[in-house]
This record gives structure tokens, sequence and C-alpha cells, in this order.
């Protein structure tokens, strides 16, 4: 009866939200608006000059984040919600494998994550005068860093889509998911943008991968039960 | 073409099922099955049960007691496999609105595993009454007639051997009814066939019921 394989499924639910969200902009209008809006608060507020050269680093490591962060935030939580809102869930919950429709949704908020990194970062580095010594250390961060991030971002979406899609739950519980990732990209980017040498991103690398690891792995065995029951 | 899979015949079993939702009380041992070859009718008053029955035997929801058993030639059904055998059309269902009415039927039956193309959709589409010059547009454009032509096509795009119907000819006018009444028609002699309903002319197309009451 079933002959479809799991990656086949992933992808006709990949395709299906690339092609919704192509047609609706709902998720890229609401992402593209917050991290410019923020990212030219930013700007406009603290500039490349407002900042001690010694605390450039850290300082500027840790502002990119947080413009990524909360414009991710604003269209990651919706991909459960809008199933939820538009009355296609179940309709999806008896057509396709759970793990089939966690992938999609995976592969759909991990293309939004890296269109927004590469729409930010350049645009940060220039407004902000943001000299990255190691760019290939700087994109493995920020590549890792959108698998890890766009793996904890769907699981909670899951989450409180199926709790009546509260937002506050999902601040809650991405708090936990996200703060330590959050910390290790900070310190990737940090070691990325003082050193050229690969080394150097290294350790936060290490720490990246494991935290998507260990949050893919969970998804793997936590979604089935978040989607059906 | 759509590749159907062999015809099997698939029994749904329900023993003693109720349903609390907080204190109230909405089914209370109810028993019966639906068979196949055979249409079962669950009709009753508005908020008697009859669609949350409908969601218990379809697996979306559990009992608070009782047993539901999905059998395949006398052997259990995995509850993992039992939603490929499958199909179901209900109000608090839809298809996706960006899409086409093709779109959508092509996306729900490479989740099901089969290899449909838009001409074998469009005979499925124009059979439930939705004619070819319609199939390109997007389907929030649709009336809720309309949609509700493309709900009943994906439930039936797998040729699913238990087919649950919750109300079917809601939102469609006579020509709807009677595209609803031959694709019931259809699956009476291939599939398990259950349809929730107070409509009168969807009653009669019954082998068995049960009246649920407030």
């Amino acid at each position: 009866m079933r002959a479809s394989s799991l990656l086949s499924e992933s992808l006709a639910v990949l395709g299906k939200e690339l092609t919704s969200e192509l047609r609706s902009r709902v998720a890229l209008n609401a992402v593209g608006l917050f991290a410019l809006t923020t990212l030219i608060a930013v700007a406009y507020q603290i500039g490349p000059y407002k900042i001690e050269e010694a605390d450039r680093p850290h300082l500027l490591s840790a502002l990119l984040w947080i413009i990524l962060f909360f414009g991710a935030t604003s269209g990651l939580a919706r991909v459960f919600v809008k199933e939820e809102d538009a009355r296609t869930a179940k309709t999806l919950r008896l057509a396709a494998r759970p793990l089939a429709v966690f992938f999609g949704k995976l592969g759909f908020n991990l293309i939004l994550l890296l269109g927004l990194e590469s729409l930010v970062v350049p645009l940060y580095c220039a407004l902000m005068s943001y000299t990255v010594e190691g760019v290939a250390g700087l994109v493995l961060v920020m590549a890792c860093g959108a698998v890890a991030m766009a793996a904890s971002s769907t699981m909670v979406a899951a989450i409180i889509a199926r709790a009546s899609g509260s937002g506050t739950l999902f601040a809650i519980l991405t708090v936990p998911l996200a703060l330590p990732l959050l910390v290790v990209l900070i310190q990737g980017t940090k070691a990325a943008a003082t050193s050229a040498a690969l080394a150097a991103v290294i350790p936060a690398l290490r720490a990246i991968v494991s935290l998507a690891g260990v949050t893919l792995v969970a998804a793997v065995y936590l979604f089935p039960v978040v989607w059906h029951d | 073409m759509i590749c159907f899979a062999a015809v099997t015949r698939v029994r749904v079993s329900f023993e003693k099922v109720g349903k609390r939702f907080d204190t109230r009380t909405v089914l209370a041992q109810l028993s019966g099955a639906v068979e196949p070859g055979r249409v079962l009718v669950v009709a009753g008053p508005n908020g008697s049960g009859k669609s949350t029955l409908l969601n218990i035997l379809a697996g979306v929801i559990r009992p608070s007691r009782g047993e539901v058993r999905y059998r395949q030639n006398e052997e259990d059904i995995p509850r993992a496999r039992w939603f490929a055998h499958l199909g179901v059309a209900a109000p608090d269902m839809a298809v996706y609105d960006e899409l086409t009415a093709v779109e959508n039927l092509m996306f729900f039956a490479r989740l099901r595993g089969l290899e449909a193309r838009p001409d074998s959709i469009g005979a499925l589409l124009e059979e439930l009454g939705l004619g070819a010059r319609e199939h390109g547009r997007h389907v929030g454009t649709y009336s809720s007639g309309m949609k509700q032509r493309v709900k009943l096509a994906q439930a039936v795009i797998h040729e699913p051997a238990v087919l649950l119907l919750d109300e079917p000819s809601s939102n469609l006018d006579t020509a709807g009814h009677d595209a609803v009444a031959r694709l019931v028609d259809r699956f009476r002699s291939r599939a398990a066939v259950a349809v929730a309903t107070n409509d009168p002319r969807e009653m009669a197309w019954s082998d068995a019921r049960i009246e649920l009451a407030l």
C-alpha cells in the first residue's frame, strides 16, 4: 500500500511548504520585516563607531545573533500553527507519516533561516563595519547554527500548535532550547571574527553540532507522539 | 494513471466505546462495526457525538474507554499502517488554499505513495463534479461546495479500504449530492463505509444504522 519512502514524503511536504509560502509570503514577510527592522534599529542606534574596538568582536557577534534569532522566531513558529488554523492539520495527519511532516517542515525552516542569514549577515557586516577574519569559519557556524535552530524551532512549533497555538508557550519552551545554542553560536561567530584559522571555531562547532544532534534525535522520538496525541 | 493498490478488506469494530470531554460525556458504551461491503450511517441530533465517533474510528482521537480494532484478514493492523487504509472527509478538515485542486491531490497522492498524473486526477475531480476549467485555480478562490468536492477527492484518491465521511454533502448542490451518492455506491462494494449525517437523503444509503441521542 505505502510504496513511498520517507525521503519522498518529506520532499513532498517541503515542496508544498515552499509553494504555499511563495504564494502567500506570510513567513517571508514576517521574517524579513522583523529582521530588517531590528537590523536598522541596531545600526541606527549603535552604528559601527559607538563600541570600543576591544569589545567589538563579542558585542557585534551577540547583536548579530539577537537580530537573527528574533527575525527567525517570527516565522519559524508558524509552520504548524498555520496548519491548525487552516484546518489542514488533520488532513495532513491522516495522509503523511509523522517524520515526513517533521523533516519537510524542518527543511522549510532551514531554508528560511539560511535565506535570512544570507540577507542579514552581509548587510550587518556593511552597516556595522563588522570585519570577519575567518569567513569559512563563519559560514560553517552559520550553516550548523541554522540546522540546530531550525530543529529546535520546528519541534517547539509542533508542541505549541497542539497546545492551541499559544505564542507564550513558544517563548517559554524556546528559552531552554535556544539559550545554550545562542551562547555557543555567539562564541563561534566571535571566534570566526577574530581568527582566520578554521581551528578557532572548532570547539563552538562541536557544541553546535552536538546540540543539533541531540535535538534531532529527541525530535525523531517525540514528534510522532506530539503530532498524533 | 493512478496506481491503485489491490482491493483490501478491512473491518473496523468498536466495543463499549465512550468519550468524555472534561465533565461532559459525549459517547457511552457504544459498540458496533464498519463492515466491508456495507455502509454504516451514524445519525443523531447536533452534539450527540457523530463526529466524535468518526474521529475515534479514524484514530485521530482516543476513546476515554472501550476499544477500537482494525482488522484485515483476521489480523490486527498496527496503528502505523492503519492510516494507509483510511480515507476521511469531515467538516474539520481542509485542503490547501494556496494550491490548485490538482496540486493538492498530487501532493496527497505523493504522500500516499501513488504515481498520480494530472489527467487521472482531473478525471477524479470531474467524477465529483469539478469541471476542468476549475482545476488550475487556487482552492482559496473556490466556493465552499467546490472545496468540499476537492476534500472528497483527497479522501478517495488512494482507493481506501475504509471510508469515513462526516456530512459529505454539506455545502453541495443537488448535482454535488448526486456525485457523492455515486461515489458512496462505488465504494459500497469494495470498502467499509461510515457516514455521519442528519440528511435524510444520505440516511437512505445505509445498510446499517446507529442512532445517537443527546
